[in-house]
């Protein structure tokens, strides 16, 4: 019994205030739209970033996500393939497009 | 039940989402959203807050907040650039280096800091250039923050120009590019560097540890970051481990396309015709935002009922919020706190007024700096592609019961 005390401990460690241990993010999940594409959108996107980082951005043009895409790949390195670029373009211009 | 599949089932509503967009007619802004709801989940050191991405964390203050001069550090709000953040960082081995073009290269430890330099404090506000970005219309790019990607803290620190005196600048030294200890999930991306002229270095930029008396909570940047009052917050380095100068400005992305404005008077564009030629969003514009009451409350009909909420520049300072009752025809000035925070601080005011009419009625504050410079009607402010800067009076709505 103790031992499991000391164990519950430890494992509650992290998520006190103030206490400088290991900290935790905890993980969300975002109410992402399921859909065609969306295989590729978790393969590519969510290396980097959450699913909310897509979602909080608003309804946008096809033109805003494929502008998007591309700075991930130019930018910031991302290694997303032609063909999964145009997948992941027609998934969030249909799930978060503004209709331009 | 393991951890993460709790968090899931507890978070599926939890994430904010910005979807419906407004039905206003394209091209004129309006009021921030402000309806989003607070998650049931909270983050290491913080309370619940309003939550847009676990990873980077991107968390938001609410509204009710900021009744107060200083924003409690549990619900300071959070912006990461990076994926991966450090989980653990030791306090004896941690060091803020320093190097380039100066004659002793530094390896600051946390003793050092806080022993070994003159210890100084300032009370200033961190705003996201973006705070309050999804008052623009069409929606601008990026993170649809509300109006609390901000808040206010009492800083303590030391100069950035005592630990550069110490490590001594070499002739044609000009420039100093900044990084923390965030990392990208791959190695060729470009990490988060920001680079300051030493001319926009004043006395006031500190290498802070302290936050509200307290040590800086993880995500805002333990142990150690940057503070620039009056500057929005881009430049406010997390978790500043590294410091190069350097003679040349580095063409960095973070630098070159990230928070910049257009370089024209208005600083605004269409989506249509983008402006070329951009600049940095640098120093912050009057603002004030009401903590109370809040949109959607309820006054009690012909209670004494007090305004509360707060003001602020680029530090400058305030000089006078005017509250209206009618929808902006007519204004009346509010009482302001005594300043004894300094010019980059919040200004409180409060406005006391009974409210005689039952049903619906608004309530908007407008902040007036000490260059005269004031807030224009949301409607007014013009469009920038990222949605930065946006300073529109702030209305509240409210019912009379």
């Amino acid at each position: 019994m103790k031992k499991l005390f000391i164990i519950a401990l430890i494992a509650l460690t992290p998520l006190m205030a103030q206490v400088k241990g290991k900290i935790e993010v905890p993980y969300i999940a975002f109410p992402i739209k399921m859909g065609k594409g969306f295989d590729a959108v978790q393969a590519n996107c969510l290396m980097c970033h959450s699913f909310g980082y897509i979602i909080n951005q608003g309804r946008q043009s096809r033109k805003f996500w494929r502008g998007k895409i591309e700075k991930m790949i130019v930018h910031f390195k991302a290694p997303i393939s032609d063909k999964d670029a145009k997948i992941i373009e027609d998934y969030l211009t249909e799930h978060y497009g503004n209709g331009k | 039940m393991k951890r993460r599949d709790f968090f899931k089932t507890a978070a599926l509503t939890a994430g904010a989402a910005a979807l419906g967009t407004s039905d206003l007619s394209a091209g004129e802004t309006k009021q921030p959203i402000d309806n989003r709801k607070i998650s049931d989940v909270a983050f290491p050191e913080k309370r619940p807050l309003i939550t847009y991405s676990d990873r980077p964390p991107l968390l938001e203050t609410p509204r009710e907040v900021f009744t107060s001069a200083l924003t409690p550090n549990d619900q300071f709000f959070v912006r990461w650039h990076m994926p991966d953040i450090p989980q653990y960082i030791d306090e004896k081995s941690f060091t803020i280096n320093v190097n380039g073009m100066v004659k002793n290269v530094l390896k600051i430890t946390l003793d050092q800091l806080k022993n070994d330099y003159e210890q100084v404090e300032v009370t200033a506000v961190l705003q996201c250039g973006g705070n309050s970005r999804s008052a623009f219309n069409p929606t601008a790019g990026g993170i649809q923050w509300g109006n609390g990607a901000m808040g206010c803290a009492h800083w303590k620190g030391v100069r950035l120009r005592d630990i550069l005196d110490r490590a001594g600048l070499k002739k044609g030294a000009e420039w100093l590019a900044v990084s923390g200890s965030e990392k990208a999930a791959y190695y060729e991306t470009p990490n988060f560097v920001r680079e300051l002229h030493l001319d926009e270095l004043d006395d006031h930029v500190i290498i802070a540890y302290q936050m509200n008396g307290e040590d800086l909570p993880y995500l805002n940047g333990f142990p150690v970051r940057l503070v620039i009052p009056g500057v929005y917050s881009d430049s406010w380095i997390k978790m500043l481990s590294n410091i190069t100068v350097t003679d040349k400005y580095k063409h960095l992305f973070f630098m070159d396309h990230a928070y910049r404005v257009p370089d024209n008077d208005c600083e605004c564009e269409t989506p249509e015709k983008p402006f070329p030629k951009t600049k940095p969003i640098y120093r912050m514009n009057v603002k004030s935002l009401i903590g109370y009451p809040v949109n959607g409350g309820k006054l009690t009909h012909k209670s004494h009922t007090v305004v509360r909420g707060v003001a602020w520049d680029g530090g400058a300072g305030i000089r006078e919020v005017q509250i209206s009752l009618d929808g902006g025809k007519t204004w009346d000035k509010a009482e302001l706190d005594d300043g004894s925070q300094g010019r980059y601080a919040y200004r409180t005011f409060r406005y006391s007024f009974k409210p005689m009419k039952l049903g619906k009625m608004s309530i908007m504050a407008k902040a007036i700096n000490k260059l005269g410079e004031e807030q224009p009607f949301a409607k007014d402010v013009k469009w920038n592609h990222g949605g930065y800067k946006f300073n529109g009076i702030d209305e509240v709505k409210v019912e009379v019961v």
